[in-house]
């Protein structure tokens, strides 16, 4: 009965493309893996995670269980964090049409908690806490 | 054939579509099917698909083409696409339960998750969404966070279909408290209860993409 947990922090993640960061996240949890990082995925990648996530179920992996925490923004800073969002959108989309690579992006400032379905039982989320029940 | 789809494409091209694509989309078993019945049998007179208890029981998009919302003598023409349910995790030992063989149920895990692909990849060609939620339930769940995360970023208009309100423990008011910034209509899609208050809805939101 063994619990395997891995703390990943952003600037590992921060280095990928969004094909990467979920390969490197579904290997993790797959092999049985809780993994907890200190940043969150955006809306796009969170849910390209899931489209690779049923691409990837089988009898022994049925699936994932992710929860999010994002730093709430309000006011100003939302202002700035959706321009800031809109102009590396913008970049990304010339830097690929130019080099036709896929583009980095960094994770959201927060904390992501995304573990094998098999084992973890309920996530109760609360608008500023989770908590997890497992069963190994 | 070819000259059809030619012709669709400039239509698109220059947006000059007349019918808004409304997708239902929602977590496993919070009604999208029995909705689309609603609305599809209210303006058309004929239900679109099969419901069940049995999560995963729509795993193919199923559509329904110039669907005329009618409600306060205001009309507008939409093409009706009731979505797999979104899930994160399926697994065939959970049809079971539910009296299914067992490749039966691996058969229908594998196409549910062919499914919830599918519902995904159509997140480029919806208008309009009607995002549902089951009132009797947290409403806070990584799907639907993440569901209207991408909406929200692909600028397309959400209305949040509270559902089965005609259930005792059902509580619209905690999905417009998680998610105040959407507009919300607490219905109960198998009863028809609040069902114009939700055409009124869609007549005012419902749009095309930009």
């Amino acid at each position: 009965m063994k619990l395997k947990m891995d703390f990943v922090s952003s600037v590992a993640l921060n280095g990928k493309t969004g094909k990467k960061k979920i390969n490197f996240i579904l290997k993790k949890v797959k092999d049985g893996s809780i993994l907890i990082t200190d940043g969150v995925l955006r809306p796009e990648e969170e849910m390209d995670l899931i489209k690779e996530t049923m691409r990837r179920i089988d009898d022994g992996f049925p699936g994932i269980e992710v929860c999010s925490l994002k730093k709430q923004t309000n006011g100003f800073r939302l202002f700035f964090e959706k321009l800031s969002d809109g102009r590396e959108r913008v970049g990304n989309f010339m830097l690929r049409r130019i080099t036709g690579k896929p583009s980095k992006t960094k994770l959201k400032t927060g904390m992501t908690l995304i573990g094998p379905a098999k084992i973890i039982k309920r996530i109760k989320k609360n608008p500023d806490s989770f908590s997890v029940l497992a069963e190994v | 054939m070819v000259f059809s789809r030619f012709f669709n494409w400039i239509r698109n091209y220059f947006r000059l579509r007349k019918d808004i694509r409304l997708g239902i989309y929602g977590c496993t078993n919070v009604g999208k099917t029995t909705l689309a019945n609603r609305i599809s049998l209210d303006f058309t007179g004929e239900e679109m698909g099969k419901t069940s208890k049995i999560p995963h029981e729509t795993r193919l998009i199923q559509k329904k083409e110039k669907v005329i919302i009618e409600s306060n003598g205001k009309k507008i023409s939409i093409n009706l696409l009731d979505m797999p349910g979104i899930a994160t995790k399926v697994d065939y030992r959970k049809f079971l339960k539910y009296g299914m063989k067992k490749r039966k149920a691996k058969k229908r895990a594998k196409e549910a998750t062919q499914g919830v692909v599918e519902a995904i990849k159509w997140l480029s060609h919806v208008d309009t969404v009607l995002a549902m939620m089951d009132s009797t339930k947290d409403p806070l769940t990584q799907v639907n966070i993440t569901l209207l995360g991408n909406l929200e970023a692909r600028g397309i208009p959400v209305i949040l279909v509270a559902n089965k309100t005609d259930l005792k423990r059902a509580k619209p008011d905690n999905i417009k408290e998680a998610f105040p910034q959407y507009p919300t209509v607490p219905i109960s899609a198998l009863k028809g209860k609040n069902i114009d208050e939700l055409y009124e809805a869609i007549i005012k939101h419902a749009r095309k993409a930009e």
